[in-house]
């Protein structure tokens, strides 16, 4: 790094400090370049137009070396630890990749004056902070999923009585997961439409397990660090799965589904309910993408037997590696990537923010938009009672063992107990493998 | 004293040694290296920590590897032979073709020229049990009423990756053994007839010994590609449901690349490259002895 370009920096830091709580422009950093591996995909663009800004408002110059799916961008990173290959600066972060990458992101309190971060909602914040450092700045990508239906099925009059008839309570949309696979296996008619669905493999299975493990009142992982899912309420929620698949109330190629299959299916229209993320949104009620268009209910996440509701999160964010050159310019870019400006013109488009202003402000803006109220509301209940994965740089790992396991029992293989009895075992190895116990 | 000097043609070869050096022997060294390490793609430093044959012990008593294995070896043995008997009987048809058959070779090489992960893409939608194109034309058909589960299932899991593989492949053996079949001189077969022998025998006692060669070599290529078999399987069900269909390489790559071990995941890949070497020495024999056997009846 050359004198100027450390003076810059040094006076870009102070900068910085002064200006980023005013929502202002983040220092100045003449010369210097920043290079950034970044999340690409139709819906993570429209941000990157903003970097021209940041480029003509400090006299930096920003190069994206690479932009990737997260799963290839996950590869890569991992690839530049084993080199030692991360002299870049800025990286593309999730919450649930975040913590398989211990000590390679700096701590962003560092970098940031503290009223600079005050904006954000704290839950989400405190998701991106790992062994009491802030590795990364949220982006309005946050993750928590709600459920859609198809309100006609609930309007239903003849639904109404036959449903009530068979089980006993009014047909409303779920508000637990029992009422969900009740309604499911009611609406139910294979093959031509089906009562529900879930993604059936990788960490989306294990994921969906956790949230109704946790709203069983059952934990992954026990306060020593060690698998405790094959408990009872580990066996309740993947009976939930398996008693689903067994009564054909989901398609029989959910094993293999994933997000995208999801989404497709419900905007066929041949799938009642649908618990799936806020990404969604737009698309389910747009009549070029979905057949369901206009006839869609958004109610909150439903609550498992110890009555707390799902909320398995996760969000998009930024981070500063240690081995960058300017970090005070990184830290810059980071924040105006993620500022209310920008987090207003990404939620524009769907995702939910993870700033409290801006959360204020879509809701304000879809006054009049019936449906877009509805689910706002509802992603923001979600959003209140959400969690990350388990904080174990393991945890992707640990999905790799546990899903092929909870498949097994969701295909008649094993019985839950002896699934989940499996996978405990199968994760423990994988804990004990990485020095986590 | 004449200064010492390497003669010319070690200097001559010296470039080519260098660059296989650089391009095969050190990847290669440092991937059987780190296959008797713990290393872990996201801890560097366990690169240097020299574990033995722990991985390799590990791996011997791992059932779920050796399924993997033994499933891996079940794919080479059907669709290779498979591939086979459907290139033969497509060369056979193509040969016996007066007109066209150029415009037919060329339509027959088409499913080579797609992306192995653009042919797993389109029959892992052909196969979807709701909006599959499968499933829809039996039940439009009036045979069955059901979604049948062709990723799902295990054995039709396996058949319909195998349909994948052996309609991307197949041309592979039929262009193979065409090539052996224009090469081939006509008298034999016309003293075979002459002799009074039937359509069968001629076939099985002079055609077949000719192509045998090219079969083999066309069954080394294709044992390579399939021992290897990643792309189509990776897109269509990805080892899973419930490791039903996990072979060697899905294994490997999530190993390698999801769980960041890539010491266990070279182990792993050093028994694989075992299997290929197994499988391509086989056919070499057969090859040798095809040849042998050609050129003291010929």
């Amino acid at each position: 790094m050359t004198y100027s370009a450390k003076l810059a920096a040094l006076l870009g830091g102070s900068l910085l400090a002064g200006m980023a709580a005013a929502q202002d422009l983040p220092g100045s950093f003449d010369g210097v370049t920043v290079q950034a591996k970044l999340i690409g995909g139709q819906q993570y663009e429209a941000l990157y137009a903003r970097i021209n800004e940041w480029q003509e408002a400090t006299g930096a110059t920003v190069e994206v070396i690479s932009k990737k799916n997260h799963f290839e961008l996950d590869r890569e990173i991992k690839s530049d630890i084993a080199t030692g290959q991360l002299g870049w600066c800025v990286g593309s972060n999730h919450s649930s990749f975040a913590p398989q990458y211990p000590g390679i992101y700096q701590d962003l309190r560092a970098l940031l004056p503290e009223d600079a971060l005050s904006g954000f909602v704290p839950a989400t914040l405190d998701a991106a902070t790992l062994d009491d450092r802030l590795v990364m700045l949220p982006r309005a990508q946050f993750d928590v999923s709600a459920v859609y239906y198809q309100k006609s099925l609930y309007e239903d009059e003849a639904n109404k009585t036959a449903f009530e008839e068979e089980y006993g309570y009014p047909l409303a949309p779920p508000d637990t997961w029992d009422q969900l696979a009740d309604q499911a296996k009611f609406f139910a008619d294979p093959p031509d439409f089906y009562g529900t669905q879930y993604a059936g493999k990788e960490e989306a299975i294990a994921g969906r397990f956790y949230e109704i493990l946790k709203a069983n009142g059952g934990e992954f992982l026990n306060a020593d660090g060690e698998p405790a899912f094959n408990s009872d309420a580990g066996v309740a929620a993947l009976q939930w799965f398996v008693d689903l698949y067994a009564a054909n109330a989901v398609p029989n190629g959910v094993p293999n589904y994933l997000w995208d299959d999801l989404g497709q299916g419900f905007a066929s229209g041949t799938v009642a309910v649908n618990h799936d993320w806020p990404g969604w949104m737009g698309f389910f009620n747009d009549p070029e993408s979905s057949k369901i268009a206009g006839n869609v209910g958004v109610a909150p996440p439903p609550k498992g037997s110890s009555g707390a509701r799902s909320g398995w999160s996760g969000f998009h964010g930024f981070s500063v590696t240690e081995d960058c050159e300017n970090p005070e310019a990184a830290a810059s870019l980071v924040w105006f990537l993620t500022n209310e400006d920008s987090q207003k013109m990404e939620s524009a488009a769907g995702p939910l923010p993870t700033r409290s202003a801006v959360w204020d402000h879509i809701i304000a803006e879809a006054e009049g938009d019936e449906y877009r109220s509805e689910a706002l509301t509802a992603f923001q209940v979600a959003a209140e009672g959400a969690y990350p994965v388990p904080r174990s740089p393991s945890w992707i790992e640990m999905t790799n063992v546990v899903y092929p396991e909870l498949q097994a029992a969701i295909l008649g293989d094993k019985s839950a107990q002896e699934a989940l009895d499996a996978a405990a075992e199968a994760a423990t190895n994988v804990l004990m493998d990485a020095g986590e116990l | 004293m004449k200064p010492w000097r390497l003669p010319p043609h070690l200097l001559l070869l010296l470039p080519a040694v260098l660059i296989l050096a650089a391009i095969v022997v050190i990847p290669l060294g440092l991937s059987l290296w780190s296959s008797f390490t713990p290393f872990r793609l996201t801890r560097p430093d366990t690169m240097y920590d020299f574990i033995g044959l722990r991985n390799y012990a590990r791996l011997l008593g791992d059932a779920q590897f050796w399924s993997a294995f033994g499933r891996t070896v079940l794919l080479l043995t059907v669709a290779l032979n498979l591939e086979m008997v459907l290139g033969l009987g497509l060369a056979l048809l193509i040969e016996r073709a007066s007109r066209g058959q150029r415009i037919l070779r060329t339509i027959m090489m088409f499913p080579m020229m797609f992306s192995p992960v653009l042919v797993g893409f389109q029959f892992k939608f052909m196969f979807n049990d709701n909006v599959g194109l499968v499933n829809n034309a039996l039940q439009s058909l009036g045979l069955t009423d059901r979604a049948i589960p062709w990723l799902i299932d295990q054995n039709l899991a396996f058949i319909s990756i195998m349909v994948a593989e052996i309609w991307s492949s197949t041309a592979v053996f039929a262009i193979f053994i065409l090539a052996g079949l224009m090469a081939m001189p006509r008298d034999p077969l016309e003293a075979a007839r002459v002799d009074g022998c039937t359509p069968w025998q001629t076939f099985r006692y002079v055609t077949w010994p000719f192509l045998m060669p090219f079969a083999f070599i066309a069954m080394t290529i294709r044992s390579l590609d399939v021992a290897r078999a990643y792309d189509i399987i990776k897109i269509m069900t990805d080892g899973g449901p419930a490791r039903r269909t996990e072979v060697l390489w899905t294994l490997i790559s999530r190993t390698a690349y999801s769980d960041a071990r890539m010491g266990m995941a070279n182990a792993m890949a050093y028994i694989a490259i075992l299997l290929s070497i197994a499988f391509t020495l086989i056919f070499f024999r057969q090859l040798s002895k095809a040849r042998s056997q050609i050129a003291a009846e010929w």
